[in-house]
């Protein structure tokens, strides 16, 4: 008997228990207003810096398009084998110029090896999160964004590379000049002597 | 393995098919039990529901390549997995890590030990019938989850570790909100003792249930909490403290009476225990580089096999490498504890009943992928 007393009393008082939590965190939210519901879709998240989706490639600044050189690191690197690169030599051009950059999202695991293997360092996450969908069809052109900007660039990068081309050169001629003005007052010095 | 049971001859025993599907089940597990009444006569897991061939994977791409599929091997401690094949990858090849790096991923792992042992508190009251404690529980896990995405931008399958370092260097506010959670952490733990420990539901039916004797821990090759739960003090951050695990101070926390409860009390103290490993990395988390300087582009560890442990959530999980010197691995075998604490469940399971096998099994906090791998 006493010991179904004492049962009966330990069970309540674990449900007493519970029931404080319970109320304590109902207290918590409904009056000091502590509720965390985010009311997507009308509000969005708030994504971290360093969240991860999707691969893009970095538009700079300085010749307002990307720097991918096709050079497949990152296609062989892919664990996933989801990134698909073709690339051309660009008359007058240094470099080669991707032509073809497509990734496929559906098989892309975000591990973002090809991101660290990058020579030219223009890969960067993108922070797309809603993308849910009614296929399967995840087949990302990245390059789309960039169409319009190649012929323009690659003009301008042909400039560039002359230009820093002759600038060469100058420097080239410049300094054998000096070369043999050297040459020649040494050997005007022994002549001296 | 038995897929078919044979009809036995007396036909006073009956067979029950616990999963795949089954609401207690974790993950795809299935375990094939013979009753008699109410009493198991036998049980039998059978697994392979969730195989992907991870290490069938690895012989067919380079060490680097093998590195996301780590965290997807055990996703709830995908950061633990991930770094263990980092520093076996390092130890195989010499390289050296900076400091600041080694003390991140301490940090790091520590976290996800403790968000993994909060999933599996939360689950197992899910088991056993209460569903309250969950919410609490995730909410505090959440805010690992939140700590650990502004880091690696990542939940769950991290990717976080380089050969030579981690990927991204932590800031002030993830130093802050990493302290701010462990007090809060530090005032939830005596609140959960007194909502579910001190639960007369919970204590009955968990306390004497499912023991497992040191003598079947080692037999089957019983590690991590279920193991420590069974009076053994046996972890191999301490045994062969690898990373920096030798700088700190923590205690093993350990249990004799190997039951349920035991295992409960043990995992219970092992978030304590992290939390006083995160508060000395954290106090001590050195300035300089992330990564070596000259990271290197290829890797072509010499010929030659390693073996590398480490303590996951779950205990003691091995990585072995054979190398032939090229690029791709001839062979790498993952050491999963998962599966060695799931093969005692016959003998652990035979006399309990229906009713305790779902304690047990929840018990011993078996994940799925990392058993099939």
């Amino acid at each position: 008997m006493a010991g179904a007393l004492q049962k009966i009393a330990t069970g309540a008082r674990s449900l007493l228990t519970g029931l404080g939590m319970t109320m304590g965190e109902l207290w918590r939210t409904l009056v000091r207003r502590k509720a965390v519901t985010l009311q997507y879709p009308h509000e969005k998240p708030e994504l971290s810096a360093a969240y991860r989706s999707a691969i893009q490639l970095i538009r700079f600044e300085d010749t307002g398009t990307h720097d991918c050189v096709a050079c497949l690191a990152c296609q062989q690197i892919c664990p996933s084998f989801c990134i698909a690169i073709d690339g051309e030599k660009v008359e007058g051009l240094k470099k080669q110029r991707a032509t073809e950059f497509t990734m496929d999202f559906a098989l892309c695991s975000l591990c973002g090896l090809c991101i660290d293997v990058c020579p030219t360092t223009t890969l960067e996450y993108s922070k797309l999160y809603d993308q849910a969908g009614y296929t399967r069809d995840w087949e990302m052109d990245l390059l789309e964004p960039f169409r319009e900007d190649e012929e323009r660039f690659r003009e301008e990068q042909r400039a560039r590379e002359a230009e820093a081309a002759a600038e060469k050169a100058r420097a080239a001629e410049a300094a054998k000049a000096a070369k043999a003005a050297k040459a020649a007052a040494a050997a005007g010095g022994e002549g001296e002597a | 393995m038995t897929t078919e049971p044979e009809p036995t001859p007396d036909g006073d025993t009956y067979y029950l098919n616990m999963g795949p599907q089954h609401p207690s089940m974790h993950g795809v597990l299935r375990l094939l039990l013979e009753l008699r009444g109410e009493e198991i006569v036998s049980a039998e897991p059978i697994i392979g529901y969730a195989h992907r061939a991870h290490e069938k994977m690895a012989e067919n791409r380079n060490y680097l390549m093998f590195l996301p599929n780590t965290s997807r091997v055990d996703y709830l401690s995908g950061m633990i997995y991930n770094l263990a094949w980092c520093e076996a990858m390092e130890r195989l090849m010499a390289i050296e890590v900076p400091e600041r790096a080694l003390y991140i991923r301490t940090i790091a792992s520590e976290l996800n030990r403790i968000s993994s042992h909060l999933l599996w508190f939360g689950t197992f009251l899910l088991d056993l019938g209460g569903v309250t404690p969950f919410l609490y529980c995730f909410d505090d896990r959440e805010a690992i989850l939140d700590l650990l995405d502004s880091v690696t931008g990542s939940r769950l399958t991290y990717s976080y570790g380089r050969f030579g370092g981690v990927t991204m260097d932590v800031g002030e506010p993830f130093v802050s909100g990493t302290r701010a959670f462990l007090v809060r952490l530090r005032e939830r733990l005596p609140a959960y003792k007194r909502l579910v420990r001190d639960n007369v539901i919970f204590r009955e039916r968990c306390e004497g249930v499912g023991v497992i004797t040191p003598e079947v821990a080692f037999d089957y090759g019983v590690t991590g909490p279920c193991l420590r739960a069974s009076g053994v003090g046996f972890d191999v951050r301490r045994a062969e403290p690898y990373g920096i695990y030798d700088r700190f101070e923590f205690d093993v926390p350990t249990a004799t009476e190997g039951d349920c409860l035991a295992r409960f009390d043990v995992r219970v103290r092992e978030i304590e225990e992290s939390a006083r490993i995160i508060d000395q990395a954290l106090d001590g988390l050195p300035e300089g580089p992330i990564m070596p300087a000259k990271p290197k582009k290829r890797f072509k560890p010499p010929a030659g096999e390693l073996y590398y442990a480490v303590e996951s959530a779950r205990g003691h999980f091995g990585t072995w490498v054979v190398s032939d010197g090229s690029e791709i691995p001839v062979r790498v075998k993952l050491r999963t504890p998962s599966f060695s604490n799931l093969s005692s469940m016959p003998d652990v399971l035979r006399g309990t009943t229906v009713a305790d096998t779902i304690a047990i099994v929840g018990s011993i906090d078996v994940v799925l992928p990392e058993i099939d791998r």
